[in-house]
């Protein structure tokens, strides 16, 4: 009986199909790309990996709110670029910036999240207006890509711990960690309640404003994790470096089987999603496929996955209605 | 101990006055009624009361104290519980989530205990006689079941008042009865309860008293320490006026009438219709042109169903189902429509109207979608035909440009009846068509639709109260578990045969009325 009731549980879980597909792809990318279970490639593979799946997780926080941001790629380029401009060569002053760069990814998030929730724009309009003025801002700061990031910061990003932990492994550690911890947080639960239905929110007497903002700010804490590892990944300052990560995140995080609806899908699914593009990625590179076709494959195999994604409830309809 | 007292309470909505003088007191452990037709301003008053509206004037004590109006997380309301006619669940979360919303508790480092709020829940589902697992989500559960975990939420909070509005609107029988077990018992430890209920049968059985509102303002009391207990001493009160003796209105005369067209064949013929998992079981019946024939029965004994399927929302049905004679294999609700079947959905705010357009809008959309011809819309055709609709159903205010969400509710499900007007349906089906519509729209409704009956439209009416069944059909068929087990035809229809029949036991002798 119980036995039966987890494998439905499993079944019915929204992140089943996407875990599938992952099973699939990780199977494929191994097929494709040499050494794919070699120590020196997983190392690789995370280096690319990470960012992705921090983008995943903050992008999947405020779908889950029933918001979306755009915004969140231009936020991770003004960051590298804050960043890169005041680094100096001592520690301190890596510290010190550092915790700027997370101070700043919070505030832009906060500033997101303080507007939508008490003014009330849409969501994709006002953090399509603010991506527009962080990247403004970015540009301001510096119109061509550069900087300084000493090598002493950016070498962190490719050590490995204890000699079998990569440091980006150990960052999403990290992630997971907050996310465990999250599951436990009242605000948090507060935040599925408000997405998945603002009425019943407001009359369980939850304060729908304050759970936006406070969406908003756990996304900043991913998206600023993100930032780091971009910083670490480029060693440069580039109003440019975000970009692809806006619509990536979004796709991830659908993929990862979060409605965006809102109220529904989970943080496994936002890793998961964010894993399978990130082996989209790497197999669309390691196939030899022509530049000019990569982008196209990337869209077709997108749409693949989101297929996936749609079997159960398709399934569903097809036997009822 | 009066625990509540509202005094002079306004309020108005851009231009619409729901409340002019609402005058209201609840003592502690007592039971009080609050009955009134549809827009008389019964929810809106809870609504003040438990701070979800602010007023524009008046008073308002709590425990004999006033209240900031303005605050809706006032300490004196934490121990208030308001059982919403709207559901305030997230369908997206489990039962036991929704119950603990908004007061999760917590243990060490604000992490929330979990395991104390599944208890919890587990206690407050048994309390209101639920048998279903509180990690169940909300969306997978039934309407009666998601009105129960309301209803379970509020106890949870453990309040020393209670506002239940429309809290049996869909229950069962049974359910009633648990319902009304655990308010007496909360009642015995003394807390106030609020029972707005349209059921006055229900209002007389369990209530101490009761409060009527006509129009926005208190008209009246009813003590029933000192007064018998018999709901029609409630309805002059919600009227106004004395009410007559009910008759059933269909006549002998009239069910030849209908034999008679018959003998030119049937609009609707089902032979053995089922549907997986026993839902529906060989259900075969025939409906004449211009007859009313009702579905009756406990609730969610496959009527629904049946409706379904002929509305096109259900597919994978066995059996025939005939049109005028020709068999047809209901594709989607499109092929249903142009073969001239229209539903009336339960749940108008969902499946029948769009709230946000305005009432031409929502009359003309079945008509467009089924446009043929000119590439251009006809649009001044179209434009008288939506008002005729609305004079059809005297819709108030008779105006085609307002929103269908400044309507109140009666004059909302006008507007779903109208929109079918213009395509002058074969078949009329109706789910339910008067759930939460005051009596007096009530009978506006069932006069259109036995207006349409009489020039030819067949009816095919499930209604949940049998009242509507006994005055408004020609049969009524008794569903129980997915099979049609009894039919009752003309001067045979009445309370008790309908009652008997639904529980498909032969001569058993109810001891109450059933809802």
């Amino acid at each position: 009986m119980k036995a039966h009731r987890v494998v439905r549980g499993l079944l019915q879980n929204s992140s089943f199909p996407s875990f599938l597909m992952l099973v699939l792809l990780i199977i494929l990318n191994a097929i494709i790309q040499p050494g794919f279970f070699s120590f020196q490639v997983f190392r690789m593979n995370f280096m690319t990996f990470t960012p992705l799946i921090l983008v995943s997780l903050a992008q999947a926080t405020v779908i889950l709110v029933g918001a979306v941001d755009l915004s969140l790629g231009a936020g991770i380029s003004l960051v590298t670029v804050v960043m890169a401009s005041l680094m100096q060569n001592s520690t301190l002053s890596m510290v010190l910036v550092t915790a700027l760069g997370v101070a700043a990814a919070l505030f832009l998030s906060f500033f997101n999240g303080f507007f939508i929730g008490y003014i009330g724009p849409p969501p994709l309009i006002m953090t399509f207006a603010t991506s527009t003025m962080w990247f403004g801002t970015a540009l301001l700061i510096m119109p061509t890509p550069g900087g300084h990031i000493p090598q002493a910061y950016y070498m962190i990003y490719g050590k490995t711990l204890a000699g079998f932990i990569p440091v980006p492994v150990l960052i999403l550690l990290v992630a997971v960690a907050f996310c465990l911890l999250l599951g436990r947080i009242k605000a948090f639960r507060h935040l599925y309640a408000v997405g998945g239905s603002e009425r019943a929110a407001r009359a369980s007497g939850i304060s729908v404003t304050g759970t936006k903002i406070f969406a908003f700010l756990v996304s900043g804490v991913f998206i600023a994790l993100a930032a780091l590892c971009v910083v670490g990944q480029t060693a440069t300052g580039d109003a440019r470096s975000g970009q692809g990560f806006t619509l990536n995140s979004v796709a991830a995080a659908v993929i990862g089987g979060i409605a965006f609806s809102g109220g529904k899908g989970n943080y496994v699914g936002a890793i998961i999603g964010g894993i399978i593009l990130g082996l989209l990625i790497n197999i669309i590179y390691f196939a030899n496929i022509t530049s000019f076709y990569q982008e196209f494959m990337k869209g077709i195999i997108i749409i693949v996955a989101l297929l996936f994604g749609a079997v159960p409830r398709l399934r569903r309809e097809l036997s009822h209605h | 101990m009066t625990v509540l007292e509202a005094k002079h309470i306004r309020k108005s909505f851009v231009g619409v006055r729901a409340l002019s003088d609402a005058n209201f007191s609840l003592r502690a452990g007592e039971i009080c009624g609050l009955v009134g037709a549809n827009g008389s301003g019964k929810t809106t008053f809870a609504r003040i009361v438990s701070g979800l509206l602010t007023p524009d004037g008046g008073e308002l004590r709590l425990y004999d104290k006033a209240v900031n109006l303005r605050s809706h997380l006032d300490a004196e309301r934490s121990r208030m519980a308001m059982v919403h006619q709207n559901l305030s669940l997230v369908p997206e979360m489990t039962i036991w989530e929704n119950i603990a919303l908004g007061r999760e508790k917590t243990g060490s480092l604000a992490l929330l205990d979990n395991r104390g709020a599944v208890a919890q829940a587990e206690k407050a589902m048994e309390t209101v006689s639920v048998k279903i697992s509180v990690r169940e989500r909300v969306k997978n559960i039934s309407p009666d079941e998601k009105q129960l975990v309301e209803i379970g939420k509020a106890l949870a909070k453990d309040p020393r008042i209670l506002i239940l509005d429309e809290p049996t609107a869909s229950l069962d029988f049974h359910q009633v009865e648990s319902l009304f077990r655990a308010v007496r018992e909360l009642k015995e430890r003394g807390v106030a309860i609020v029972f707005i209920s349209h059921r006055l049968w229900e209002v007389a059985r369990i209530c101490d008293r009761l409060v009527a509102f006509r129009n926005g303002e208190t008209v009246g009391e009813l003590d029933f320490a000192v007064q018998e207990r018999n709901e029609k001493l409630i309805i002059p009160l919600i009227t106004g006026q004395e009410v007559r003796e009910k008759v059933r209105r269909r006549s002998a005369q009239r069910e030849k009438e209908i034999a008679g067209r018959g003998e030119r064949g049937y609009a609707l013929e089902l032979c053995g219709v089922s549907l997986d998992g026993a839902r529906l079981t060989d259900v075969s019946f025939s409906l004449r042109p211009g007859e009313v024939l009702g579905l009756g029965g406990l609730q969610g004994q496959g009527q629904e169903e049946i409706l379904m399927i002929l509305a096109g929302y259900l597919k994978g049905y066995s059996g025939e189902i005939r049109v005028d004679g020709k068999p047809l294999a209901l594709r989607n609700t499109r092929h249903a429509i142009r073969q001239g079947i229209a539903l009336i959905p339960g749940d108008r705010q969902k499946e029948g109207l769009f709230l946000e357009h305005s009432v031409l809008s929502n009359i003309l959309y079945p008509k467009v979608s089924m446009h043929r011809g000119s590439f251009f819309l006809p649009r001044g055709r179209y434009q008288k035909l939506a008002s005729e609709a609305i004079d059809t159903v005297s819709l108030v205010p008779p105006n085609p440009r307002v929103i269908v969400s400044e309507l109140s509710g009666g004059n909302q499900q006008k507007v779903v009846v109208g929109k079918w007007l213009a395509l002058s349906p074969k078949v009329l089906l109706l789910n339910d068509p008067t759930k939460g519509v005051d009596v007096g729209t009530r009978q506006n409704i069932y006069d259109i639709i036995s207006g349409l009956a009489e020039k030819g439209t067949s009816v095919l009416l499930y209604a949940s109260d049998n009242e509507e069944l006994i005055d408004n059909c020609d049969r009524v068929l008794i569903v129980f578990e997915g099979r049609i087990v009894k039919e009752i035809r003309g001067d045979d229809i009445n309370e008790e045969r309908l009652v008997v029949a639904s529980l498909n036991v032969e001569h058993a002798s109810p001891d109450g009325r059933t809802p």
